[in-house]
């Protein structure tokens, strides 16, 4: 049981549906359990709205449970996240490492990693300069390059797998694949199946934040594809 | 754990006061300009026009709105700062006292610049350099244990009610003016004035226009009774924000 990294018992998560008092609460999640195990690749499918987003943050240590248990051994857990702390007036280089230590580098870390940052977004002069002077795409390529730097023992993922133009897409995606196959532990929450279907090992079908079925990915997709067909909806 | 959050504060700090300078045409210029044209504003009001300022009132008013301008910005700065970083709080997990934290250090290190120009003002207009400087430090930790213990319990407060906002404006000018900042507490009369010098910012002010004005040395007995209240403010509000903490990353900005 030493491996076992993460454990979710019957989670709950409500959130107030409006700001006002008396305002009612809605369950995002109601009843998930999962186990995570060291250098386990862990997808999570279902609809919009199943509560995917909502059970990385919970994995993620952001949310408490309103019920149920988490339990977890000491290791880090970040979720992947772009651009985190981005201030317009400040060069790329220092947003990349106000961006680092959000995400929970160190500072020597992060400016010893800065050349490689600065290689993998190619934006040359313009990485010290203010990011304010930058396209939206250039933002993107940056907020990519600090993120990937990041090496939690669990990674997870929400759907941001590639990012900018088509050229950078292929590398961005190329280097995520690339870290997902170091053996590291992830959870990925994506649409496409057929992400989920290239890099996971496992498997957690939710739904209306239940979970449905956990386990190999083979078992768990024909079962959600006979539920889709059975729904009527579109796979 | 604890060195990364220290690495994280002060970064942020740098980037706060970096990212303020970069947002205006005369940037730092600002940070003296805005005061001074507060000061101004009062000096005409009370100095020339009602003419109840007494004959120290320029330097008065200058301690005074110096002071007060570092213990409204935690107040308000600090106070306002986890909810303006809730979309960052709902993506990574961060100590929220984190955010009002970054604030107040920025609104302190803009006030020892205009600290120093207010020293050089006094020292030009017949206030010399005094021995009772030695007693400033404390003052000021004081001071700032009083705004930011203030500051964490809006801040705590504000994400789930920000409708305190439209209040907390109103609250700070009535604290303001019951704090003896543009008028000397000596100028009200018994016993209202014993009334209002129990108020730990009037004492505060008096310490520092007494070391600054007068080279007296503070009333040690109520710097530590000030000191105390300010400490349990302190951790009053690191309290309430420690206990609020799980509820903000449910909340919208």
């Amino acid at each position: 049981m030493s491996d076992v990294l993460i454990e979710l018992e019957n989670v709950g998560i409500a959130f107030d549906a409006q700001r006002r008092v008396g305002g009612n609460r809605f369950w995002a999640l109601e009843d998930v359990s999962v186990t995570l195990r060291r250098g386990e690749r862990l997808g999570v499918i279902g609809r919009n709205g199943a509560g995917k987003s909502t059970l990385l943050r919970v994995i993620a240590g952001i949310l408490t449970p309103d019920r149920g248990r988490v339990r977890r051994a000491p290791v880090s857990c970040q979720l992947l996240s772009l651009a985190l702390g981005f201030t317009p007036h400040l060069s790329g280089r220092d947003n990349a490492i106000l961006s680092g230590l959000m995400l929970g580098l160190r500072r020597r870390d992060i400016v010893a990693r800065l050349s490689a940052i600065r290689d993998f977004c190619e934006l040359g002069e313009f990485f010290e300069q203010p990011i304010a002077s930058y396209s939206s795409g250039m933002v993107m390529r940056l907020a990519f390059s600090v993120a990937i730097q990041v090496e939690p023992d669990v990674l997870l993922i929400d759907e941001v797998l590639s990012v900018g133009d088509a050229e950078f897409q292929q590398k961005s995606g190329t280097a995520l694949r690339q870290r997902m196959g170091e053996g590291h532990t992830v959870v990925l929450v994506s649409h496409q199946e057929q992400q989920i279907s290239a890099l996971c090992d496992r498997v957690l079908w939710i739904e209306h934040g239940k979970s449905v079925l956990e386990g190999a990915r083979d078992t768990v997709f024909e079962a959600y594809h006979r539920d889709l067909h059975l729904s009527g909806a579109p796979a | 754990m604890r060195q990364h959050l220290i690495e994280l504060v002060l970064f942020s700090t740098y980037a706060e006061l970096r990212a303020e300078r970069a947002r205006s045409y005369l940037g730092l210029i600002w940070w003296v300009l805005e005061p001074a044209m507060q000061m101004g504003a009062y000096w005409l009001v009370f100095g020339l026009i009602l003419k109840t300022g007494g004959p120290d009132y320029l330097p008065m008013l200058l301690i005074g709105l110096t002071l007060w301008q570092w213990m409204k910005s935690c107040v308000t700065h600090g106070g306002y700062a986890v909810w303006m970083n809730l979309p960052l709080i709902r993506q990574v997990q961060l100590p929220p006292l984190v955010f009002p934290l970054v604030q107040m250090l920025a609104d302190t290190i803009k006030f020892f610049y205009i600290f120093a120009l207010l020293l050089v003002i006094l020292w030009c207009v017949g206030y010399p350099p005094n021995m009772a400087y030695f007693a400033l430090p404390l003052v000021f930790v004081a001071v700032f244990l009083v705004a930011a213990g203030a500051g964490f319990v809006v801040a705590a407060v504000v994400p789930l009610l920000p409708d305190l906002r439209f209040v907390i404006e109103q609250v700070l000018t009535v604290v303001m003016f019951l704090s003896g900042v543009v008028f000397s507490l000596k100028a009200v009369p018994s016993p209202m004035r014993e009334v209002m010098e129990l108020n730990p910012i009037a004492v505060l002010m008096e310490a520092t226009r007494g070391i600054l004005m007068r080279g007296e040395w503070p009333n040690w007995v109520g710097l530590t009774k000030v000191s105390i209240i300010s400490v349990a403010v302190c951790l009053i509000g690191v309290a309430v924000v420690a206990r609020l903490a799980p509820r903000y990353p449910k909340l919208a900005t």
